[in-house]
């Protein structure tokens, strides 16, 4: 037994020492815990997404059921309102849907709620209202769908029922109108059931009939059904796509990009760090004492990881076109530009992590966490819209955010070079800082002593 | 050929070399002899022009060894402690990156590649991946990757360590070889053997100073004997041999008695006291001093024990 013990004792002094592996096995899982928590709603009163930016555009004259609509989607935390834009110079215009799709265009905004000029029409009884929206990512949008016609449904009838009462009143007359409410009622009830009195009392007061159907438990459940023929015949939400409406295989096309960025972090890092080999080696001794710069190593490391990553990029995403049918040919180079940007930025992530770690264990490990925690953060495995606005703001910082988003800007929204240069211009920028703090920290540290 | 003029090097609060003087002659064998730790790495890799020093110069044919100065380093080989290779490429595809490292290139890097080979002996083993090889033909390896451009000065930073007996002697013959040739060679060990088995000259390192530099009977005019005879307890028996101290210095251990020689003493006088005494001639062993004594002189410490 003390033999055990003994041995014991030498894997706990051994594992405290290796500061590698107590961060993998603590704070590594602390933090993915602490981001899937976030996304799950677990710590927050209510899951779900956040501040989602979304427009509403009335094009007709104002209405008192698309004021409703819009004061209850302000209510929705879910939902970042946008009725008006600030240009540069601070002025603020309403927002037309004309300029809605230009913002789409520029993956600006993936939802907005039009109220059409004849959203609520003289002739007809009821509310059109059209959903644009850009579902490139296939679990937002459903949520999204969700609340919004949960919010309209509950929002627009009843506005809807009092605008039309004092436009009646206004139009016919009291008298006549009441009148009219009372055969509406006793039409209502005799198509969807429930007690004309009952019903004509809630129409007159602005109130969606409730007391149609039967009473009861069975009358409960007959009233919720009726209720809800009953909306879907006076609201009716068109829903337009305004992008990836050509994509063949959507839920791959929407994944593929997370997937190969973070495998691209996980070899550039390993061929980044292959540096601490060749220096084990001695290596760098024979190479420095050649007619040989640090320099000349750091680039050739650096364009090797850049090629790795192009090719590694293009035959995953060639893979997805072969197994899931991916369109990757039509739009193939500015998907390059995209790969190389990519590539670059996460080389000198992977040049960053040898600059900074002291052994190739310490890289390793760092490079999981950040690896890990980057995906996570910056959208590779679900929707940012998800997390709190703090990691929303955090994953503009990461490279796999302005990846991810190139990617789709290919893949799915079929952009053109000018439209991505954008999101690769970020990536190089990235790159670019990344780069200066790793030259600097190579020259301080002992890499090539 | 190379100069230093008073190098020094730290490294934070440690001075790894200490206002080092030295020069080499083209052809020169030259040997480092020093423990680990006593600075020998950090010459080479001022030599090689891996490191700056803190204060001095290091020149090489006249010139200023410095970081930015490529071109001279066309005029030297190192040869690194590690068997620095790519250890998943071949002995071929070692050669020629850095034979191309070196600006060698089309017909001229194949020949030289075939030389270097064959002087490698591995010629057979061309293909084969480095990692497949033994320890002896790494090192061979190791030496001649840093041949491949012709080198006028060659620095091995003790190219033997971990090295079989057998593979040792054909490293040493290589180097000897190449030296015959007109090669300049700068060898740092902390083998006594090797530094007398090789070096023309040697210069004794220790914590950062050269302590002594010359040739091998330069250095061991330091010590204050030159030969010493060892008389067995078998030979001399229990007793002490009577009249030996007119010779030298005496001193009796457990199985022997030790005679230092006085300078000047004639050793047939020495051996035809030692015949009159009845001590046999096989129980008599001289012993010429060597560069452990020295280090122990200059020291107060063995080679092996610092």
């Amino acid at each position: 037994m003390s033999t055990v013990l003994v041995l014991l004792r030498k894997d706990i002094v051994g594992f405290l020492r290796d500061r590698t592996a107590v961060s993998l096995t603590f704070l590594v899982p602390a933090v993915l815990i602490y981001i899937f928590g976030q996304v799950f709603g677990v710590e927050r009163s209510s899951s779900g997404p956040v501040g989602i930016p979304l427009a509403v555009v009335v094009q007709g004259p104002a209405s008192a059921a698309a004021d409703a609509i819009t004061a209850s989607l302000r209510q929705e935390k879910a939902f970042r309102v946008m009725t008006t834009e600030k240009d540069a110079q601070g002025v603020e215009t309403v927002l037309t849907e004309d300029r809605v799709r230009v913002l789409f265009r520029e993956n600006k905004l993936r939802y907005a709620l039009v109220f059409p000029a004849d959203a609520q029409s003289d002739t007809s009884f009821g509310l059109k209202v059209r959903f644009l929206n850009n579902p490139r990512n296939d679990i937002e949008t459903q949520m999204v769908t969700g609340l919004l016609q949960k919010t309209i449904f509950t929002a627009a009838p009843a506005a809807l029922l009092d605008s039309l009462r004092k436009r009646a009143v206004s139009f016919a007359g009291p008298a006549r109108t009441e009148a009219f409410y009372r055969r509406l009622a006793e039409n209502v009830a005799a198509n969807f059931g429930g007690d004309a009195g009952q019903i004509y009392d809630d129409l007159m007061s602005g109130r969606l009939p409730s007391g149609t159907g039967s009473s009861g438990a069975q009358g409960a459940a007959t009233s919720s059904s009726t209720a809800e023929n009953f909306l879907d015949r006076i609201l009716k939400i068109e829903s337009e796509q305004l992008s990836g409406q050509k994509v063949k295989n959507a839920a791959a096309t929407r994944s593929v990009g997370g997937w190969a960025i973070m495998f691209l972090l996980f070899s550039v890092s390993g061929a980044a760090t292959s540096l601490f080999d060749e220096k084990k080696a001695g290596l760098f001794l024979r190479l420095l004492a050649a007619p040989v710069r640090r320099s000349h190593i750091l680039w050739s490391k650096y364009l090797f990881g850049m090629l790795l990553g192009l090719v590694q990029l293009t035959s995953l995403f060639f893979a997805g076109r072969i197994l899931f049918g991916i369109d990757v040919t039509s739009n193939f180079g500015n998907l390059l530009v995209i790969c190389l940007a990519t590539s670059t930025a996460c080389t000198a992530f992977g040049m960053l992590l040898a600059s900074i770690a002291k052994s190739p264990a310490a890289a390793s490990g760092l490079a999981t966490f950040l690896i890990l925690t980057m995906s996570a953060v910056g959208g590779a495995w679900f929707p940012t819209s998800f997390m709190p606005d703090f990691i929303q703001v955090l994953s503009k910082f990461t490279l796999v955010y302005w990846s991810m988003e190139g990617f789709l800007q290919v893949l799915w929204a079929d952009c053109t070079l000018v439209e991505l240069l954008p999101y690769a211009g970020v990536l190089l920028a990235i790159a670019a800082v990344v780069n200066t703090i790793s030259i600097w920290r190579f020259n301080r540290g002992s890499l090539f002593e | 050929m190379l100069s230093l003029e008073s190098v020094t090097k730290r490294y934070g609060s440690l001075t790894a070399l200490s206002a080092v003087s030295l020069t080499l002659r083209r052809g020169e064998f030259f040997g480092l002899l020093g423990p680990n730790g006593a600075g020998k790495s950090t010459l080479m890799s001022l030599v090689a022009g891996l490191k700056q020093p803190d204060s001095g110069r290091v020149l090489l044919e006249g010139e200023p060894l410095v970081l930015s100065r490529l071109d001279l380093r066309q005029k030297l080989g190192f040869v690194p402690q590690t068997i620095a290779l790519y250890e998943d490429l071949s002995a071929e595809e070692n050669l020629r990156i850095f034979g191309r490292l070196y600006g060698l290139s089309g017909a001229r890097l194949k020949e030289r590649i075939q030389q270097c080979l064959t002087a490698a002996q591995l010629v057979d083993r061309r293909r084969d991946l480095v990692k497949r090889f033994s320890g002896g033909m790494q090192r061979r390896l190791n030496i001649v990757a840093a041949l491949l451009h012709e080198p006028s000065l060659l620095l091995c930073d003790e190219p033997t360590v971990g090295v079989d007996p057998q593979s040792r002697n054909a490293i040493f013959e290589f180097l000897q070889q190449l030296n015959r040739q007109g090669l300049t060679v700068v060898y740092s060990t902390h083998y006594m053997e090797e530094a007398t088995k090789l070096c023309s000259r040697i210069g004794i390192i220790d914590h950062g100073k050269l302590l002594a530099l010359g040739t091998l009977d330069e250095l061991l005019t330091h010590l204050p004997s030159t030969e010493t005879l060892r008389i067995t307890s078998s030979g001399a028996g229990s007793g002490r041999i009577a009249g030996l101290e007119s010779f030298g210095s005496v001193s009796v251990t457990a199985d022997a008695t030790v005679l230092a020689l006085a300078p000047a003493t004639r050793l047939s006088s020495v051996f035809a006291h030692l015949e009159e005494a009845g001590i046999p001639a096989s129980a008599v062993q001289l012993a010429r001093p060597d560069l452990e004594d020295l280090f122990l002189h200059l020291t107060g410490k063995s080679l092996r024990d610092a």
